[in-house]
């Protein structure tokens, strides 16, 4: 407060001296001593009115008690911690997972493409590619060269096409310093940023002229910027060597635009190129020819802004034809019976369906029954609190507290519980809001956002006020008399009141059986997803991609893979050593219709019956992978280029396109047309893309016999922790190439876990809300139901003073709470059901009628109730009659 | 707050008067503040009834507008008192208050005195 002239003991000083004064003076008029005391008195007033009036003035009285209050709701608090302590972790956890949640929510589905006039960009897609061609990247958004030619010439329809394409399958590597680092690049046409309407926050970005020069410049992210140049201001004209190429920095694209693909932050642009280091996906050129002279390579990406008036529709309906013309263009005409492809455009306003959605939708559902439960829950609490402290609000009121005081005071308490839970939910949702990001993967940085903190806040407001009328009516029921009438019985409850109580106890039961039934769902879900069977032995397996940028020639890049195996084998711990094509785990394949000894294999049942995937490898593949080999041989060093061109097929392969006669010997088709392999080796099923995939028949080639070879991945097999081998590979990789990184190294166990990440976190997750939910309940049914027995003392006092047994008190209670939990079943096993149904696409190997999970929420909610409901069960049959009496 | 019983002739001051009041009593010289409740009784004819407690408090007011100052001391008969004096600016308002009131008063009985008022 502010500094005071005169302090209250001076003024009552002077009151003191006042009455002396007059005393004296009575005394002086006749009156004796104790008359004329009893007389200046009486003629003063009210003298601690007087000085009460003299220290509120000229204070801010309002602030004053509400710094009283707010003390006295703290001392209160301090009183029963417990409480404090539940309420507050309730509402923090509440509020917290709530925001989380909408937070992410948010970031995921509501987030638009930071473009300008985000209405008008579309995503180009196409039904496919024709049969002739093949791609790289998703089937529906790999357009050729020719295709983007044709359509930026479209002006009336679309006003500007941007073309864009990755620099690698992951990452590129980059070096800016002394070190090769990794980053994410896209190669971009000229109008890029200026069809898009994306800013600068400095430089400039690239030209027409830039894409027809493939000049060598580049636009970083604001991110790349933050992160990797600590917001350098003099970065324009700095050095980026992308694969050993030079490129100068010329601009910083405006924060928050990191990129066109939903779950990607791209670290910087470059116009597109026409150089072999530099080519689209990070391929080798196939016979001398980048992905601008190959259309039958559908490799890029296009986005485009509609023409002014002219709808999706229409412009998919306007370019149909000039589409189709450019799609075979180099190809040659369709094959017999072929349907040329559908261009469509996708709305590009909001980021196409990110895979996060529908589990973030189930999340959010989850969350705001948690919220549900964690508000009525305080309610709880604060209603069973204070209506146990009715006989104190009562005597306060005897001593001349108003009815705006107690209201205030517990409006005050109620503050202070959403204050400290406000402030700890906060920062569990930003931790909760981090780890939810990076598993959706978005990867800027998430923090919560302000709209969820102010719908929140305001959740958090109006719970304030709840709260604290919540017990009033209760709080004052009882009036000033009730202190003067001392029996528990008169102060009781009436039904009602506590009928209120048990339909929110059991409507929480019913909703926990929802949440535990959800959460066993997935829970058992999460455990068969981890428990698939992946036919390798992933322990000790480490992988890391290598793009060498000196080598170019197949025979060249072979060299350096087999001289760089050779001397990561030489590394102590390392036990095998191999290299793949496409990083098994990462979701990367290459699909082809199978053919054998010549022949095209015809579909039998379904379209993709006679579909094979492969992957080229090196030498002791499958011993380092630890796959069993069935028959035959796997790769060795002798398998070179000169040799006879070998494949390894699996035993789906096998079983399926050669059944009843011996694999080994026939012929199947290369990765290349008119190649043919002779099968020498059949090995187990084993996984590829993900740890979901369904079997497909396998075929793997030597890389060492390939037509082209690009960038590799290595694999490595490591006695003692796997990632401890990282920096003696990086140096060996450094002396053959010090531009070179290794990019994304992680265990391989880790990388097929990746493939269900979002299963894991989901089914954690829900495992944690029904935890949480469980926790909930319990603390409230613990709450109402000590409550109850409290003001039930007398009452049971009574019973057993007329001979009541304790067995039969504690059944009494132990009864209604397992009443409650019948109600709460009944009414949860069909809304359970309902949420199983909509979960049903994210189970795996579970039905959602799964009945150990309905059996074992029941059973854990039953358990719950008892255990919540034992302590105040107990504490009932030990009452002593003599003593609930004697409270009459 | 608590209501006083008035059941005798005795008027509970107006609003704003208590000041001027206290302002004229302590022209005549420093007093202390159970002196000024006696002067305003005796002056008014017993008249004026003065509430202590809004009296110190008034006094209190006084103080720190610095129309008057206080200052603990003797009085006559050996007690420990706070004596109240005027200041300087405590004079000039005491002026205006008085021609102020002497407005009102007059306005006052103008209205008050006029016959044709009584038929209303």
């Amino acid at each position: 407060m502010f500094r005071r002239r005169r302090s209250a003991e001076d003024f009552a000083a002077e009151i003191k001296a006042h009455l002396e004064l007059e005393a004296d003076e009575l005394k002086h008029e006749g009156l004796n001593e104790q008359q004329a005391h009893t007389q200046a008195r009486r003629e003063f007033g009210n003298v601690t009115a007087a000085q009460e009036r003299f220290y509120l003035k000229g204070r801010f009285v309002y602030l004053d008690k509400l710094w009283r209050d707010v003390r006295f709701g703290w001392r209160g608090l301090r009183q029963s911690p417990g409480f404090a302590v539940t309420a507050i972790l309730t509402l923090a956890l509440g509020v917290g997972a709530n925001t989380a949640v909408f937070s992410v929510m948010n970031a995921v589905l509501l987030r638009s493409l930071p473009v300008s006039d985000p209405q008008r960009v579309v995503y180009v897609k196409t039904s496919g590619a024709p049969r002739h061609a093949n791609n790289s990247g998703d089937w529906e958004t790999s357009l050729s060269y020719p295709v983007y030619d044709a359509l930026r010439r479209q002006k009336s329809v679309l006003s500007d096409v941007m073309a864009y394409v990755p620099l690698s399958d992951d990452k590129v590597g980059v070096r800016i310093g002394a070190q090769p680092e990794e980053a994410e690049a896209d190669m971009v046409s000229g109008n890029f940023f200026s069809g898009l309407g994306v800013r600068l926050a400095r430089g400039r970005t690239f030209t027409a002229q830039d894409e027809a020069d493939h000049a060598a410049i580049a636009v970083i992210s604001h991110n790349y910027w933050r992160a990797r140049f600590s917001r350098d201001p003099e970065v324009l004209g700095k050095m980026l060597y992308v694969k050993g190429v030079p490129v100068t920095i010329v601009g910083v694209a405006a924060a928050g635009f990191e990129g066109v693909e939903p779950g990607h932050s791209t670290d910087f642009w470059i116009p597109l190129q026409n150089r072999a280091e530099l080519n689209a996906w990070g391929e080798p050129p196939e016979d001398g020819k980048l992905y601008e002279q190959r259309p039958t390579w559908w490799c890029l990406r296009m986005l485009a802004r509609l023409a002014p008036g002219v709808s999706r529709e229409q412009a998919a309906v306007r370019l149909q034809g000039t589409f189709q013309a450019a799609t075979y263009v180099g190809i040659g005409s369709p094959m017999q019976g072929e349907k040329p492809p559908q261009l469509s455009f996708a709305e590009a306003a909001s980021f196409p369906g990110s895979d996060a959605a529908k589990p973030l939708h189930i999340l959010m559902a989850m969350v705001v029954l948690v919220l549900l439960i964690a508000l009525t829950n305080v309610v709880m609490l604060l209603v069973a609190r204070n209506a146990a402290r009715q006989r104190e609000f009562s005597l306060r009121m005897a001593l001349g507290a108003r009815h705006g005081e107690l209201l205030r005071q517990l409006l005050t308490e109620s503050l202070l519980l959403v204050t400290v839970g406000g402030a700890l939910a906060w920062g569990f949702a930003e931790v909760a809001t981090r780890t939810l990001g990076l598993w959706a993967h978005i990867d800027s940085s998430l923090s919560p956002d302000t709209t969820v903190l102010l719908f929140t806040l305001s959740i958090l407001l109006l719970a304030a006020v709840l709260f604290g009328l919540a017990p009033f009516r209760v709080a004052t029921a009882g009036g000033a008399s009730m202190a003067l009438k001392t029996s528990a019985a008169t102060s009781g409850t009436d039904a009602g009141k506590t009928r209120g109580g048990q339909i929110v106890v059991a409507a929480q039961m019913a909703l926990c059986v929802v949440l535990l039934v959800g959460a066993g769902l997935l829970i058992r879900t999460m455990r068969n997803l981890e428990l698939i069977p992946l036919g390798m032995r992933t322990e000790g397996l480490v992988v890391f991609g290598v793009d060498p940028q000196r080598t170019h020639t197949a025979p060249e890049q072979v060299a350096f893979y087999q001289e760089l195996l050779r001397r990561l084998r030489a590394l102590p711990g390392v036990e095998g050593a191999t290299v793949m094509n496409s990083r098994i785990g990462s979701g990367w394949s290459s699909n082809n219709t199978a053919a054998v000894d010549g022949k095209k294999v015809e579909p039998t049942s379904g379209a993709e019956s006679n579909m094979q995937r492969s992957n080229e490898v090196g030498s002791d593949f499958f011993g380092t992978l630890g796959v069993p080999i069935l028959m035959g041989r796997e790769f060795s060093d002798a398998d070179t280029a000169a040799a006879p061109k070998v494949a390894v097929v699996s035993e789906l392969f096998a079983q399926r396109f050669l059944p009843h006669q011996d694999p080994l010997g026939h012929h199947v088709a290369g990765m290349f047309k008119g190649e043919d392999m002779v099968i020498v080796g059949v090995v187990k099923n084993n996984k590829y893309t993900s740890m979901q995939e369904d079997p497909i028949p396998m075929v793997w080639y030597d890389y060492a016999q390939a037509r082209l070879v690009g960038a590799m991945h290595v694999e490595l097999r490591v006695l003692g922790d796997p990632m401890a081998i990282l920096p003696a590979a990086r140096k060996v990789v450094a002396q053959m190439d010090p531009d070179v990184p290794l990019t994304q190294p992680i265990l391989q166990r880790k990388q097929f876990e990746n493939t269900i990440s979002q299963e894991l976190m989901f089914a954690r997750l829900a495992g944690f809300f029904g935890l949480l939910a469980v926790v909930l309940v319990a603390t409230g049914l613990y709450g109402t139901l000590s409550y109850r027995v409290n003001t039930r003392t007398a009452e049971i006092g009574v019973r057993m003073a007329v001979g009541a047994r304790r067995g039969q008190v504690l059944w009494m209670i132990l009864k209604g709470s397992l009443l409650l939990t019948a109600v709460g079943v009944v009414v949860g096993i069909p809304l359970a059901m309902l949420v199983g149904h909509a979960l049903e696409s994210s189970l795996y190997g579970v039905h959602p009628l799964d009945g150990t999970s309905y059996f074992l929420a029941m059973a854990g909610l039953a358990v719950v109730a008892l255990a919540a409901s034992a302590v105040p069960a107990l504490r009932a049959a030990s009452v002593d009659p003599l003593r609930a009496l004697r409270t009459e | 707050m608590t209501t006083q019983e008035s059941n005798d002739d005795r008027i509970a001051l107006l609003q704003g008067t208590l000041d001027l009041l206290i302002l004229k009593t302590l022209v005549m010289g420093p007093c202390h503040g159970q002196g000024v409740a006696r002067l305003i009784q005796r002056q008014s004819e017993e008249v004026f009834f003065v509430d202590h407690g809004s009296l110190y408090l008034a006094l209190q007011r006084l103080e720190e507008k610095k129309w008057i100052r206080a200052r603990w001391g003797v009085s006559e008969n050996n007690r420990k008192a706070r004596f109240y004096s005027l200041t300087a600016q405590g004079r000039e308002q005491l002026v205006e208050k008085i021609s102020q009131w002497r407005k009102l008063a007059r306005a006052m009985g103008l209205v008050l005195d006029n016959p044709r008022g009584d038929e209303v």
